[in-house]
């Protein structure tokens, strides 16, 4: 069984984003870039499908996309049996989908797994239009992934906690919400390993044009939400200010 | 008395007094068994160690041998000498009188070994030489060479004696807590250790009935000969035979029962020699190579891991001097007592760890010990099959190995030369590459390796702290200093710790100290990464820095973070980095002496603790001492200070995992240690025991009598001149 790995590098939240001076994008000069959680998540989860039920495990990203090198060569480290780069590039999901569906097409595989969302895509859409690309079936917010005869068992998440158990036929789009374990660690000295041993292949596509109609007209800022605000004073002082927030507030009556 | 009387041949003792030849062939055959089965032992132990890797101790053994006469004799250092394990050194510092005990019985043994040597070349060898090349039986035990023989042997026998009726009286009657071998770590199939209860009584029961035997032995034969002058040179013989004769025994039944005590003696001392290799008798052999070959400075500076290798996994990973280090435990409990983990209830217990892998290897390499184990029912720790599923999380739990704060106290304190904590980072070398660990070490080395922070915060945050200083502090990648100041994550990312870090640059700045730092290029030191045994991510920081350090123009280095010095002082140097590096308790220090600081007298009344980094990893125990006393301060040591300071918990990457488990906190611990002194304030100069312990003053509820501050604080206060105390600091910033 071939199982893709759809990988995405997007902003290090941790980082100040700054707006670009048009202010219809974000300035990605300076920035870091990480692996999408969310795509951690899914290798993961196909890691312990090739562990459980053996396989392949191909990580794959978009040439274009900044720092994914580390990713992928993580990815190898954890356990990947390749990681390849795509040539393209995409600020967009549309664009995004059509140049990994074009991989796909001339790479068939027979699971593809992705991140439910990403930090830029939380409608996550990746997943859903991949599978219309191809023609596939697909589940997304899925939480557990197993092998079966010409099929794969998933179970698919609701809100409130409750789960369902969805039989899929392969080949099939998965949208990974988690993965059954926390993503393994890679140590820094096996991805070391990993990227001395070979650079990682850079395959050329032919996608098709994908417009996605859309436009960004303007970006905005996170909105600054109120400051905590500190009482000071001895113990007496400090509850009293605090029944009279709770009062003036109107939280209780009297 | 004459002359002629002293020298005469008839001063000696017969050897094998009423043995007779079928005696005598049993004794000689019996006494090659027990040498061939002693060195048999010794052979397979020897094979053992040569399945190890090079340890790299050749220049050290060299120079325990002929280096410093006298190094490691009257304090503790890094290596020792002959000088000092003839002295015994290293268990009289902690421990006089056990110290002094085994000092008598040491010396006491050698005698009577080296006593029974000069019998047996006399006896067996000159004797026999002689008639062949002369035809006449020659031999010098006799005559003043006796007199002076039998003297020391018997005075030495005494001292022999006493030591193992102290050390007897200690382990069955005073029972010290060091010696409960109940494990730290409790497995679920069930233990016992009754097997090394009863190897350490037959170890001293072995050598006292030899002892024993010995004078009785000496009273029956003077006894039997009808008490001659010369035996008064036995004073302690002699007192037996007086004490028999006067319990009415008479010459001819001393005799008679001299034959038998005889052969109790001999089976006594030949089975102790064959039983020496298989138990914990081997430490007479062991431990003064193990000291010999011991170098403390192998855990500040530690080793890389075995090549092509991420940890240990096998026996031969080990190098031999780890080898031997499990066989030289003598089980004396030291480490277990001090271990800040054993002591807040973690799994782990150095003595434990050593016991553990000493037992595996052990059993895995096809060696021997009769009594000295572990027993249990299942096949789990020590008891594991030797298979390729590794030694980490199997022989050890990672529960246990995760457990150590590398605060080196187990080494400081092992009196035959242990070398704990390096052994257990590469057992944690082997966790960290298969993955095993806690969920918030592995978000903090991630994090280290994206923004070389463990705090997760973007690396271009670091110098944030330094935005309210009203003078900006230099740019050392861009202008030339005398000093760079590293000042390491926590000082520079923890929010309580920002107030301490802009004072020290304020106090810098008034005395006029030349001084920058390297902005968002300074990476976390790694130190505290390499102890977690991420070994790969370590390198990726270490490089990092000494890159950047190399474009940077300064002359000495001085850092906030204890941890942060040792691997930058210790470890850095051998990655081409080699710097003067200080603490800056020391610099304040000097800068207070010089002048350069102008302070008046506070009057506190404090106490000090040492972060283990910089007093037992460093030796930097008075730097601080002096600036209390020039900030006229009375400083009220807690009993664990120094070299022997308590830890705070934090260390080897602990400080990055769950802590809840615990049963006391190694910081709670402390606190309540220092609260018992009746001071106001716990000064600490290591910015995460700033955390620490203001947490732990918090959870136990002593937040109002003990105030944590970090040195800095100090000196700020007692500053004379136009600085801007610490109080204001905040107004201005809030």
């Amino acid at each position: 069984m071939r199982i893709v790995v759809l990988m995405k590098a997007v902003p290090d939240l941790v980082e100040e984003i700054e707006l670009t001076p048009e202010g219809n994008d974000i300035d990605r000069e300076f920035l870091k870039f990480v692996l999408n959680e969310w795509d951690d998540q899914a290798l993961e989860e196909a890691l312990l499908v090739k562990e459980a039920s053996g396989g392949e495990v191909v990580a794959v990203g978009l040439a274009g996309d900044a720092d994914i090198d580390q990713s992928l060569y993580t990815a190898v480290a954890k356990g990947a049996d390749s990681a390849v780069k795509v040539i393209g590039e995409a600020t967009q999901t549309h664009e995004r989908a059509a140049l990994l569906a074009a991989y796909l097409r001339e790479n068939p595989a027979d699971l593809v797994l992705t991140g439910v969302q990403a930090p830029d895509d939380l409608d996550g859409q990746l997943a859903p239009m991949l599978a219309a690309h191809l023609g596939l079936p697909h589940v997304s917010v899925v939480v557990a992934v197993a092998v079966g005869e010409g099929a794969v068992v998933v179970r698919q998440e609701f809100a409130g906690g409750r789960s369902q158990e969805v039989s899929v036929k392969t080949p099939a789009v998965i949208g990974v919400q988690a993965a059954r374990q926390t993503p393994r660690y890679a140590p820094i000295s096996r991805i070391r390993q990993v990227m001395q041993s070979g650079a990682l292949p850079e395959v050329a596509v032919a996608a098709e044009a994908s417009g996605s109609g859309l436009r960004v007209r303007r970006m905005y800022e996170p909105e600054k939400t109120s400051h905590a605000h500190m009482l000071t004073g001895s113990a007496d002082e400090v509850a009293e200010k605090i029944i009279e927030l709770i009062r003036a507030r109107g939280l209780v009556k009297g | 008395m004459s002359l002629a009387a002293v020298l005469a041949e008839s001063v000696t003792r017969p050897v094998f007094q009423d043995i007779g030849w079928l005696g005598k062939t049993t004794f000689y055959v019996v006494s090659t068994l027990a040498i061939l089965v002693f060195a048999w032992g010794w052979w397979r132990r020897a094979a053992k160690y040569r399945r190890g890797r090079p340890a790299g101790r050749a220049g050290v053994l060299r120079a325990g041998l002929f280096g410093r006469p006298f190094a490691g004799v009257r304090r503790r250092e890094d290596r020792s000498s002959v000088a000092a394990v003839a002295a015994n050194s290293s268990i009289i510092r902690r421990d006089r009188g056990t110290g002094i005990a085994h000092l008598l019985i040491f010396w006491g043994f050698l005698t009577a070994f080296m006593a029974t040597v000069i019998l047996t070349v006399d006896y067996d060898i000159v004797r026999h030489l002689s008639r062949l090349i002369t035809g006449h039986e020659a031999s010098f035990f006799h005559g003043p060479f006796f007199l002076v023989y039998t003297f020391v042997v018997d005075t030495m026998g005494v001292a022999l004696l006493a030591g193992l009726v102290y050390m007897g009286v200690r382990r069955g009657l005073r029972r010290p807590g060091q010696l409960d071998y109940t494990r730290a770590e409790q497995p679920e199939g069930g233990y016992s250790r009754g097997r090394l209860v009863a190897g350490d009584w037959v170890f001293l029961g072995l050598l006292l009935g030899i002892l024993v035997t010995a004078y009785l032995l000496t009273g029956l034969r003077v006894l039997s000969q009808d008490l001659p002058w010369f035996t008064v040179f036995s004073p302690f013989g002699r007192l037996v035979a007086d004490g028999l004769a006067g319990l009415g025994m008479t010459p001819a039944a001393a005799a008679s029962v001299h034959t038998v005590v005889w052969w109790v003696h001999a089976a006594l001392a030949l089975g102790f020699v064959a039983y020496i290799p298989f138990s914990k008798a081997m430490h007479i052999l062991i431990d003064g190579v193990n000291l010999l070959a011991h170098d403390r400075s192998a855990t500040r500076r530690l080793p890389a891991p075995a090549p092509q290798k991420a940890g240990y996994s096998e026996i031969g990973d080990f190098t031999w001097k780890e080898l031997l280090d499990l066989d030289a435990c003598t089980k004396c409990g030291r480490c277990h007592d001090v271990c800040p983990a054993r002591t807040a209830g973690a799994p782990l217990s150095p003595r434990d760890l050593i016991l553990d892998l000493r037992q595996w290897v052990d059993t895995s390499a096809g060696g021997i010990t009769l009594l000295d184990r572990e027993t249990r029912t299942d096949a789990t720790g020590p008891l594991s099959p030797n298979g390729h599923s590794g030694i980490a999380g199997r022989v050890v739990s990672a529960r246990t190995l995760w457990s150590c704060t590398t605060c080196m106290h187990c080494v400081e304190v092992c009196p035959v030369g242990i070398e704990h904590v390096p052994t257990i980072v590469q057992l944690r070398r082997r966790l960290v590459d298969e993955g095993t660990m806690d969920p918030t070490l592995q978000t903090a080395l991630q994090n280290l390796a994206t923004q070389g922070n463990s705090f997760g915060k973007s690396a271009r945050m670091r110098a944030r702290w330094t935005r309210e200083l009203e003078t900006p502090i230099k740019d050392a990648r861009k202008e030339p200093v005398k000093y760079l100041w590293f000042v390491g994550d926590y000082a520079s990312f923890d929010d309580r710790l920002k107030v301490n870090s802009q004072t020290l640059a304020r106090i810098l700045a008034q005395a006029g100290v030349d001084f920058g730092i390297l902005y968002e290029d300074e990476w976390n030191a790694g130190n505290d990464v390499r102890r977690v045994g991420e070994e790969g991510l370590y390198e990726m920081l270490a490089e990092h820095n000494i890159e950047v350090m190399r474009n940077a123009q300064f002359e000495e280095i001085f850092t906030t973070d204890p941890h942060s010095l040792n691997t930058l002082r210790n470890e850095y140097p051998e990655r081409g980095a080699a710097y003067k590096v200080w603490h800056y308790t020391e610099l304040l220090a000097h800068l207070i002496e010089s002048g350069a600081i102008p302070v008046r007298p506070l009057g506190y009344k404090v106490t000090y603790h040492d972060p283990c980094y910089l007093a037992r990893y460093n030796g930097v125990v008075e730097a601080p001492r002096r600036i209390l006393a020039a900030l006229g301060c009375e400083l009220v040591e807690m009993g664990r200070n120094r070299a022997d300071t308590f830890c705070c918990g934090a260390g080897g990457g602990r400080i990055w995992m769950d802590d809840s488990f615990l049963t006391e906190r190694p910081s709670e611990n402390r606190i309540r240690e220092a609260v018992q002194l009746d001071v106001d304030n716990f000064i600490v100069s290591c910015p995460k025991d700033v955390t620490m312990y203001g947490d732990a003053v918090k959870t136990t509820g002593h937040e109002d009598r003990l105030r944590v501050r970090d040195i800095t604080l100090l000196v700020s206060e007692a500053m004379v001149g136009p600085v801007d105390p610490p109080g204001a600091l905040v107004r201005a910033t809030a």
